[in-house]
């Protein structure tokens, strides 16, 4: 185990942590999707090192995109747009089923949730600076969610997708990137959950004309 | 996927390299210009906002200026005019109380009385003014047709109006403000515009009221009335603006396509009245 591999371990408590800590601030913003998604992450691997079964990263993948798909669809505003997760998540379920194995890693599935999320991410961005109401977009807890996925997907899609052409020797020295964008996500998530929620629009013309 | 695949397991690192990195740009660069262009658009509103509530400022100073005005006129008319009448009035029967006369005493109670119907014409006058009695009692249309007729009459200028379509009356309230607007456009036109006639007409169309105003005077286009708008000077145009605006109305300043006439356009729409109407 690399010094990367066991600090991203550890890096998945810290949004649980900071959520619990600032749980008033946290409360009705929807983040306790996330949250989930953070226990249900450092669970899998807890219940990995003990069973030393392939299978429970397989079921975590279809659980995680459940609730990723749940996130977006409760982010999203408009009304036509609201239902493409749905159908995201549908597809993907095709796909995952399609291709269940007791592998530690399905490629293609997990290539897939990763394509879904930068699209879904593309879109609430989209929506986000559409909406002249909204205030700045990074004072918004939900913003470094998505910006934590999107970072995240992006940066990992590659690696997800040649992951099954890569030999052992390489998947050892690639899966460092997954590691480190891995640490990058958890801060991002802790960053959305520390943050103070905002009553007023956080603009002002002072601030803007420096 | 499929266009991705790589054959020589050799080059699976250069792709996984730079497509790495490729992806992490496009990513980074495309939060990068969100934020920008958000904070763009937000200084933008800001700035229009800004603007809005300078000019609503100009507006509000310019209505209580005028209310400011209006109060001194009316001051300065019961104080100048019907202060020293009342007072002459009283003199003269004070001259009763002194002298036992029975002619002086008629005579003096005589002026009195031609001294109070005086003062109460001049009373009548100021409260014509305020709210014209035609107008309440006969409507737009009536108070608008009395309004060009007494410049008519006068002989400087040739006025007149037709209302096509009037069958029902707007609001009261909203009567007013239109011939307060009507009144003040006809006032600016006999003022600076050196114009021999005056033409009014009112016609709707669908849900829209119209004004017409036309003249063959000196005019203002409608880039003079923004302009005069924004700047300190125009207290009347900034009047009418800010009547117009509880109205919802809107106002365009124009030059006749054969060049010879200025023409104003007053427009309401009528959907608007009913919503105001609608509370009581």
């Amino acid at each position: 185990m690399n010094i990367f591999a066991v600090t991203a371990y550890f890096a998945e408590t810290l949004p649980i942590v900071f959520y619990l800590i600032f749980l008033k601030r946290n409360r009705g913003e929807g983040l306790w999707v996330i949250f989930l998604y953070c226990v249900l992450s450092l669970l899998t691997e807890a219940i990995f090192a003990i069973t030393r079964q392939p299978v429970v990263f397989s079921i975590f993948i279809i659980l995680q995109f459940t609730l990723f798909s749940f996130f977006f669809y409760s982010s999203l505003k408009g009304k036509r747009v609201k239902y493409i997760p749905i159908v995201g998540a549908l597809v993907f379920y095709g796909f995952a089923i399609a291709n269940f194995t007791n592998k530690r890693f399905d490629s293609i599935s997990t290539s897939l949730s990763s394509v879904l999320i930068i699209s879904y991410c593309i879109l609430l961005l989209y929506e986000q600076i559409r909406d002249s109401t909204t205030e700045f977009v990074y004072y918004n807890k939900k913003f470094w969610v998505i910006i934590a996925f999107f970072i995240y997907s992006s940066a990992t899609l590659f690696l997800y997708i040649y992951f099954s052409t890569l030999s052992g020797q390489q998947r050892h020295s690639y899966w460092i990137i997954n590691n480190f964008f891995e640490i990058l996500k958890n801060i991002l998530f802790s960053v959305s959950f520390i943050m103070k929620k905002r009553d007023k629009p956080a603009y002002a013309m002072d601030t803007l004309d420096t | 996927m499929i266009f991705l695949e790589v054959t020589n397991p050799g080059n699976v690192s250069i792709v996984l390299f730079f497509g790495t990195i490729g992806m992490l740009a496009l990513t980074i660069g495309l939060i990068v210009f969100i934020i920008f262009h958000q904070r763009k658009v937000i200084r933008y509103q800001l700035r229009l906002q800004r603007m809005e509530e300078d000019q609503q400022k100009l507006l509000l100073n310019a209505s209580i200026r005028l209310q400011e005005e209006e109060r001194q006129r009316i001051a300065a008319d019961l104080h100048d005019d019907a202060g020293p009448l009342l007072a002459t009035a009283r003199l003269y029967l004070n001259e009763n109380l002194v002298n036992l006369d029975k002619t002086t005493q008629l005579q003096s109670i005589y002026n009195a009385k031609q001294i109070i119907d005086d003062t109460i014409q001049l009373i009548r006058n100021i409260s014509h003014s305020l709210m014209p009695p035609t107008l309440k009692n006969f409507g737009l249309e009536s108070a608008v047709n009395d309004l060009f007729q007494k410049i008519s009459g006068s002989g400087s200028m040739n006025a007149s109006s037709r209302f096509h379509d009037y069958r029902e009356r707007l609001q009261a309230e909203n009567e007013l403000i239109i011939f307060r607007v009507i009144q003040e456009l006809v006032n600016n036109i006999l003022k600076h515009s050196n114009a021999s006639f005056i033409h009014l007409t009112q016609n709707t169309s669908g849900s829209k009221f119209f004004i017409r105003l036309h003249h063959d005077g000196r005019g203002i286009t409608q880039t003079d009335f923004n302009k005069l708008n924004k700047s300190n000077v125009g207290l009347g145009l900034k009047n009418i603006q800010s009547r117009l605006k509880v109205l919802h109305g809107k106002i365009f300043f124009e030059k006749d396509m054969s060049q010879t006439y200025y023409k104003v356009t007053i427009e309401l729409v009528k959907e608007e009245e009913d919503k105001l109407r609608s509370p009581e």
